[in-house]
C-alpha cells in the first residue's frame, strides 16, 4: 500500500458510508387532514418514498370512510348515506327483523358487547335512545325529565342485541332500541387505518382522530412519540406526557358537548345504568395497542369509579389507564410509573405509585 | 515489499496500542454534558507514527485504529464510526502538515491543532449525516474542549519523546529500520 | 510551548469564544429546531393560506369554508377565528391560539387553522 492508494480508499469508504447513511436516513414527512366522523382526522406518515406515503394515507382514509359510513348514526332516512349505514338499518329494523351487515359491523358490535358484559353495563352500545333523548347528536342538548329517562332506560341493554356471527346479521329485540357507536367506531376506524398503513410498509406514523391517538413505530427523531394528555380543566394545558411506541392513547372526558341546566353540569358520556352523565371521573385515558379497544375502554373507565377502573385495568393485559377524578386527583396504572411525566401536579393531587 | 519487517512490527504495535487506547477511552466517558468530547489519548499514537515515520504511516495507524476499534466495539459502519473516521483523516492530515514546520510548533501545539481538526471533521461528518447545519453551532464548544485535551496529549507525547531521547530505545530501532528500508 | 504553540492556542481560544458568544446571542436555545412558527389554514384538507408568525400588523383573512366565509384574525404570534357562519361557534369561543401544535377546528366549515413550528409534543389525546 502506498500513500497514493490508502488515502483515496479511506476517503472513498468515508464518503460511501456517509452517502449510504444519508440515503437510509432520508425520511420524508407526509401529512394529510380530513373531516370524517364528525371530527378532524390527521394522519402523518414518514418514509422514503413520497408516492408510497400518499397512496398509503389515501388508502387509510378510504378505510376510515368506509367504517364511518357503516357506523354513521345521523343521515336522513332514505338517502344513500342512510342505506350504506349498517347502524341506521339495524335501528330501523329494531323489533322487526335481523339485518344483514358488514363483517366490520359484526366485529365492532361483538367487541362492544364483550366490554358491556365485562363492565356490568357501565358501557353499552344500545345507549342510542338515551343519547337521542338528551339531544347529544344535535346542536341543542337539554335535560330530560326523570320519567323520560326511565322510559328510555328500558330500551338500553346490550343483551337485547343479537349479533349472529355466522349469518352476519344483527337484530335488536325491542322496537325503539337504537345503537350508538360514538364510543366505538372512531377507535375501530383508527385501528383499521393503522393496519392499512402497516400493510403498505409504513413504520412511522401518527394518526390523530379528533384526539384519539394511534402511533406506529417511533417518531421522526427515532424516539418514542411524545403525546400529551389534555388538562380537563385548563384549556391549552397538558396534564401529563406519555412516551408511546406502537400503541394508542384514547381519552374520554367531560368537556365535550357539555351544558348547564338548573345549576348542574351535564355532558355527553352517559352512564347507561342511570341514564345521567357519569360523574366519578373528568378524564380517562387508556393506553393500549388496539385503538378500538382503547376507545371502548376509555368510556368504560370514565363511567366506572376510579378504584373499580384501576382494578379492572389491572386484569386486562397490555392495558394502561390514566385518570383525573372528579375530586381533582390523578390516578394511574402502576405500570405507567417511570414512563409518564405528570406536568400538572400543582393543579391536581398526585400521590405517586397510587 | 516496501515495509521493512521491523517497521511493520513497530507499526502493528502502534496500531494495537492505538486501538487499545481507543477502546479504553470509550469506557471512560468524561463527565461533561456534551457528546463527542474526548481526551484523545489515541491521538498520541497517531502523532508518534507521524513523527517517527511520516504521513503514510501516520494515516495507516490512525485509520486502522478507528477501523479496529469500531470492529471490536461493534460500532463498525455506525454513525460513530463514520464520525471517528472523518475526524481521524482531518487531524492526521493537519498534524502531518504542521510537523513539516516543527520548528514553529512543539508537540503540544501540533496535538492541539490535531484535536481541533479531529473535532471539526467529526462535526462536519455529523452535520452531513443529519443534514443539519444546526450542529455546526456545536463547533466552538468542541474546539474549546479540544484545547485542554490537545495540551494534555501533547504534553504526554513530549515526555515520551524526551524519555526516548535519554534511553535511546526508539532511535536504536530506527537506525536499523532505516537501514532495512534502504536495503529494500 | 513554543511561540507557534502559543499563537495557535490564542487563535483557537479567540475563535471559539468569539463564535460561541456570537452564536449564543443569536440562538437562545440549542435544542430549538430551525422550523419557524407559522399558521396554516386549510379547508377540506387543502391548504389555502400559510402565514409566517409573528405578523407585524393585525391582519384579518377571509376564508371560504364549506358553509360560507369565515374571518380569521392574526395578531402578533396568535390566531383566532373572529367570525364564522357555523351554528355552534365553537371555533370562535376557543379564542386565541399561538403555541406550536395548537389548532382551531371549524367542523361545519371544515376549516382547520394549525400553528406549526417546533413543538415539544408529537400529539395530544383529548
Amino acid at each position: 500500500m502506498t500513500r497514493r492508494t490508502i488515502l483515496p480508499i479511506a476517503v472513498l469508504v468515508l464518503l460511501g458510508g456517509l452517502a449510504w447513511f444519508q440515503y437510509s436516513r432520508r425520511f420524508q414527512e407526509y401529512r394529510s387532514d380530513q373531516f370524517l366522523m364528525d371530527t378532524l382526522i390527521s394522519i402523518t406518515v414518514y418514509g422514503k418514498n413520497q408516492e408510497l406515503l400518499r397512496t398509503a394515507v389515501a388508502a387509510a382514509y378510504a378505510e376510515m370512510r368506509r367504517i364511518a359510513e357503516l357506523a354513521d348514526g345521523f343521515p336522513q332516512p332514505g338517502t344513500a348515506a342512510w342505506r350504506s349505514s349498517d347502524i341506521c338499518r339495524i335501528n330501523d329494523q329494531a323489533g322487526k327483523a335481523p339485518v344483514p351487515v358488514d363483517d366490520d359491523t359484526v366485529a365492532m358490535l361483538l367487541q362492544a358487547q364483550k366490554y358491556s358484559r365485562l363492565s356490568h353495563g357501565a358501557f353499552d352500545v344500545t345507549v342510542g335512545p338515551l343519547m337521542e333523548l338528551w339531544g347529544f347528536g344535535g346542536n341543542n342538548p337539554h335535560l330530560p325529565s326523570p320519567e323520560q329517562i326511565r322510559a328510555a332506560l328500558t330500551l338500553v341493554n346490550s343483551e337485547d342485541m343479537i349479533v349472529n356471527k355466522q349469518d352476519h346479521t344483527v337484530f335488536l329485540r325491542k322496537a325503539g332500541m337504537k345503537l350508538d357507536l360514538g364510543a366505538v367506531a372512531k377507535g375501530y376506524a383508527t385501528e383499521k387505518a393503522a393496519s392499512v398503513l402497516a400493510q403498505y410498509g409504513i413504520d412511522k406514523a401518527l394518526i390523530d382522530a379528533g384526539g384519539n391517538i394511534r402511533v406506529i413505530g417511533r417518531n421522526s427523531r427515532n424516539s418514542p412519540w411524545k403525546i400529551g394528555i389534555k388538562d380537563p380543566r385548563t384549556s391549552d394545558a397538558i396534564v401529563a406526557i406519555l412516551p408511546l411506541v406502537d400503541t394508542s392513547a384514547v381519552t374520554s372526558a367531560d368537556y365535550y358537548r357539555a351544558f348547564e341546566e338548573q345549576g348542574k353540569r351535564y355532558h355527553h358520556i352517559l352512564d347507561p345504568r342511570t341514564g345521567y352523565s357519569a360523574t366519578h371521573t373528568i378524564s380517562a385515558t387508556v393506553i393500549t395497542k388496539d385503538a378500538g379497544l382503547a376507545d371502548i375502554l376509555s368510556t368504560v373507565f370514565f363511567v366506572l369509579p376510579a378504584e373499580k377502573s384501576l382494578e379492572l385495568a389491572a386484569t386486562l393485559p397490555g392495558v394502561e389507564l390514566f385518570l383525573v377524578t372528579a375530586d381533582s386527583r390523578i390516578r394511574h396504572s402502576p405500570t405507567l410509573s417511570g414512563t409518564i411525566e405528570i406536568t400538572r401536579s400543582d393543579a391536581y393531587r398526585y400521590d405517586e405509585g397510587r | 515489499m516496501r515495509f521493512g519487517t521491523r517497521r511493520m512490527v513497530f507499526l502493528s504495535l502502534l496500531i494495537s496500542l492505538g486501538t487499545a487506547l481507543h477502546l479504553v477511552e470509550a469506557l471512560l466517558p468524561l463527565p461533561l454534558p456534551f457528546p463527542g468530547v474526548k481526551l484523545g489519548l489515541a491521538n498520541i499514537v497517531t502523532l508518534l507514527a507521524l513523527h517517527l515515520f511520516g504521513l503514510r504511516e501516520g494515516m495507516t495507524v490512525s485509520l486502522m485504529r478507528v477501523l479496529l476499534g469500531s470492529l471490536l466495539s461493534g460500532m463498525f459502519l455506525s454513525p460513530g464510526f463514520l464520525l471517528g473516521m472523518s475526524g481521524a483523516i482531518f487531524s492526521t492530515l493537519l498534524m502531518s502538515a504542521l510537523l513539516k514546520h516543527s520548528s514553529c510548533f512543539s508537540m503540544i501545539g501540533i496535538s492541539m491543532a490535531g484535536a481541533a481538526a479531529h473535532n471539526s471533521g467529526q462535526l462536519l461528518a455529523a452535520s452531513l449525516l443529519l443534514q443539519s447545519t444546526a450542529l455546526l453551532l456545536y463547533l466552538p464548544l468542541l474546539l474549546l474542549a479540544g484545547i485542554p485535551s490537545g495540551i494534555f496529549t501533547g504534553y504526554l507525547l513530549n515526555s515520551l519523546l524526551q524519555h526516548h531521547k535519554k534511553s535511546g530505545i526508539l532511535s536504536d530501532f530506527f537506525e536499523q529500520n532505516s537501514f532495512n528500508d534502504r536495503r529494500n | 510551548m513554543t511561540k507557534g504553540d502559543k499563537l495557535l492556542l490564542a487563535v483557537l481560544l479567540l475563535f471559539s469564544t468569539l463564535s460561541t458568544g456570537l452564536l449564543y446571542s443569536r440562538f437562545s436555545s440549542f435544542s430549538r429546531s430551525s422550523s419557524a412558527l407559522q399558521a396554516v389554514i386549510s379547508v377540506h384538507g387543502d391548504v389555502v393560506r400559510t402565514v409566517s408568525l409573528p405578523v407585524a400588523t393585525r391582519t384579518a383573512l377571509t376564508v371560504q369554508g364549506r358553509v360560507g366565509p369565515s374571518i380569521v384574525e392574526i395578531e402578533g404570534s396568535r390566531v383566532r377565528m373572529r367570525e364564522a357562519p357555523c351554528p355552534g361557534r365553537i371555533c370562535i369561543n376557543q379564542g386565541w391560539v399561538g403555541q406550536p401544535g395548537q389548532s382551531i377546528v371549524c367542523m361545519p366549515g371544515e376549516i382547520l387553522i394549525r400553528i406549526e413550528g417546533a413543538s415539544p409534543l408529537d400529539g395530544v389525546t383529548r
